[in-house]
């Protein structure tokens, strides 16, 4: 592993209202960037600084809110950069990777003959390519906290539906850009859905609610939709 | 003994708190009472702990029955409160005898009142917070004849008279209007905005009825015209603020409160501040709003200078009721915040 205390990438703190800072890194890796912006996260709620309300670490930035009358933005700025030796002195936490089947096409994923039209594919190599590797959680996304992915090795970014379709099932599987997701809760959304897995992902009465962390894998496999419902529980 | 609470009439209301600070960690929204103010003032009228469990009215009337005296303190909108059909005021402390009923009718001005009790509120907790989180279906509505578990505080006069506001709390009232001066500080993102960043503050915004806890949409009136971004480029999901400023497509600005997602792709071009997001947790659809670019200096010290009216008002209540009971000497939190899971 690189040194992250020592990649002398840019850390920029910029103030985001009177209760938060963002706090962004400027690697030319992206993957750098996005190390660091865990790394300052668990370093933060490590050091519990008074009036630190939550830290939202995504890809190469990290929203850090705060209570502005107990504390502020210069105290805060200067917890952050002061966290910034001390990246490499974080435990390193052994990532789980989650195995998730999917129900693929059809009502389960009525997007993917579309997403297989695009890049001149058939839909199961497309299905190949969604469950070849296993993909890395980057970040908590909304709503829920779904698990936000790098997305497959697909031969080019995947365009948004022109329409955002007004509700999408928890469950669902679906891609955009380079970036892959699985819904944890029904919403509206724009993303292409190519399959809907039958595991639920957030438990508000378990604990922790979710049992994946920004740095896990989810690997999926796909399944016959007469298994849909035999294959039903928590992710875990 | 329990003792509890019984709602007659529901309204829109629920049991809440100052919000999940702690869900933001693991990709849950905030939640907690949209008036942060108003709630956190109520609490402290009954010298309770700031981020005790209290009730959140929306706009409709509410009624309940006690089974124990209360000392309760109701904020937030103006309306009609009356225990057994005589009026009590709001902004003070008053007593609500066992056995009788409260009421809360005819909302004006406002949306959201609040309904704290010296003492404890029963809810179950989620990451430390009761605040109802209906995306992950944690908590919800009070329902006509649910019973929410109270538990007295320390102080209990046994011949409580009526209606007999005890103290006066000298807490302030939130201001009321039609019209909303709310200030927002520059969003990291507003130089996407050009020049057009400008028109937030010129000009007034109407707010569309489809607002609501997750954050409010508004119109640009005839006076006013939407901010335009100048750069597309795809901005990566981020953490966003409560309080946001967002442009989305279409012709409606968004501002982001308490319910929101905490991550997305949009560019913020301001932030409401802490003050200003009570307000507009109280602004009506229909309503309008100029946004006054403030400094970030100015934002913190409304807000502490806020705050500290509360801490006075809490430290005058703890002070006041410690005196009127048999309080143990060196405890100065007469309203320890236990809740039951």
């Amino acid at each position: 592993m690189t040194s992250l205390a020592s990649s002398g990438c840019a850390v920029q703190v910029l103030d985001c209202g009177d209760s938060a800072v963002r706090v962004t890194v400027n690697d030319q890796d992206r993957h750098v960037s996005w190390r660091i912006v865990h790394g300052l996260a668990a370093l933060l709620r490590q050091t519990q600084a008074p009036g630190v309300q939550a830290i939202l670490p995504t890809y190469d930035s990290l929203l850090v809110e705060f209570d502005c009358a107990a504390t502020d933005h210069t105290a805060i700025r200067a917890e952050v950069v002061g966290l910034t030796d001390q990246l490499d002195s974080l435990p390193v936490r052994t990532p789980r990777t989650f195995r998730v089947p999917v129900c693929y096409g059809g009502e389960y994923g009525p997007d993917l003959t579309t997403v297989a039209g695009l890049f001149g594919l058939t839909p199961s190599e497309v299905i190949a390519l969604h469950t070849a590797e296993p993909l890395l959680i980057r970040c908590f996304g909304s709503p829920a906290g779904a698990p936000m992915m790098d997305g497959p090795r697909f031969p080019a970014p995947v365009p948004r539906l022109a329409s955002p379709r007004a509700l999408v099932s928890a469950g669902a599987v679906a891609v955009a850009g380079r970036q892959a997701v699985v819904s944890a809760c029904p919403a509206p959304g724009g993303w292409q859905v190519l399959g809907r897995t039958p595991l639920s992902l957030v438990d508000p009465h378990r604990e922790p609610i979710a049992p994946y962390l920004p740095g896990d894998s989810l690997r999926f496999h796909s399944i016959a939709a007469a298994d849909f419902e035999a294959e039903q529980g928590m992710l875990a | 003994m329990s003792e509890n609470v019984t709602v007659t009439r529901p309204g829109i209301s629920a049991v809440t708190d100052l919000g999940r600070s702690a869900g933001g960690a693991v990709g849950q929204m905030s939640g907690g009472a949209l008036d942060q103010y108003s709630a956190r003032v109520a609490n402290a009228l009954v010298a309770s702990h700031p981020r005790a469990p209290l009730v959140e009215l929306v706009a409709a009337d509410f009624a309940a029955l006690t089974s124990v005296n209360l000392l309760v303190a109701v904020t937030g909108a103006p309306a009609d409160v009356s225990v057994a059909g005589v009026p009590m005021p709001q902004w003070e402390p008053f007593w609500w005898p066992a056995g009788t009923e409260l009421a809360v009718t005819s909302l004006r001005q406002g949306l959201r009142v609040y309904l704290a009790v010296h003492g404890e509120v029963q809810a179950p907790l989620l990451l430390g917070s009761c605040a109802p989180d209906s995306v992950l279906g944690f908590s919800g509505p009070l329902r006509r004849m649910d019973e929410i578990g109270v538990e007295p505080g320390p102080l209990r006069l046994q011949d409580a008279v009526l209606g007999s506001p005890v103290v006066r709390g000298a807490a302030r009232p939130m201001r009321f209007a039609e019209h909303w001066r709310i200030p927002v500080t520059d969003g990291p993102d507003r130089d996407q905005f050009g020049s057009s960043a400008e028109r937030l503050h010129e000009g007034r915004f109407v707010i569309s009825t489809t607002s609501n806890h997750v954050g409010l949409r508004l119109r640009p009136d005839a006076s006013a015209s939407l901010p335009a971004r100048e750069r597309t480029d795809e901005v990566l999901s981020r953490g966003v603020p409560i309080g946001a400023v967002e442009v989305p497509a279409g012709d409606e600005l968004l501002v982001l409160h308490r319910g929101r997602g905490v991550t997305a792709g949009y560019p913020v071009l301001a932030v409401v501040t802490a003050t200003g997001l009570s307000r507009l947790g109280q602004a009506r659809p229909g309503h309008s709003v100029e946004f006054v670019r403030v400094t970030l200096a100015e934002a913190v010290a409304a807000a502490r200078a806020e705050r500290a009216l509360i801490d006075g008002v809490s430290s005058r209540m703890t002070r006041l009721l410690s005196a009127q009971t048999s309080y143990r000497p060196g405890d100065e939190s007469p309203a320890t915040h236990r809740v039951a899971s």
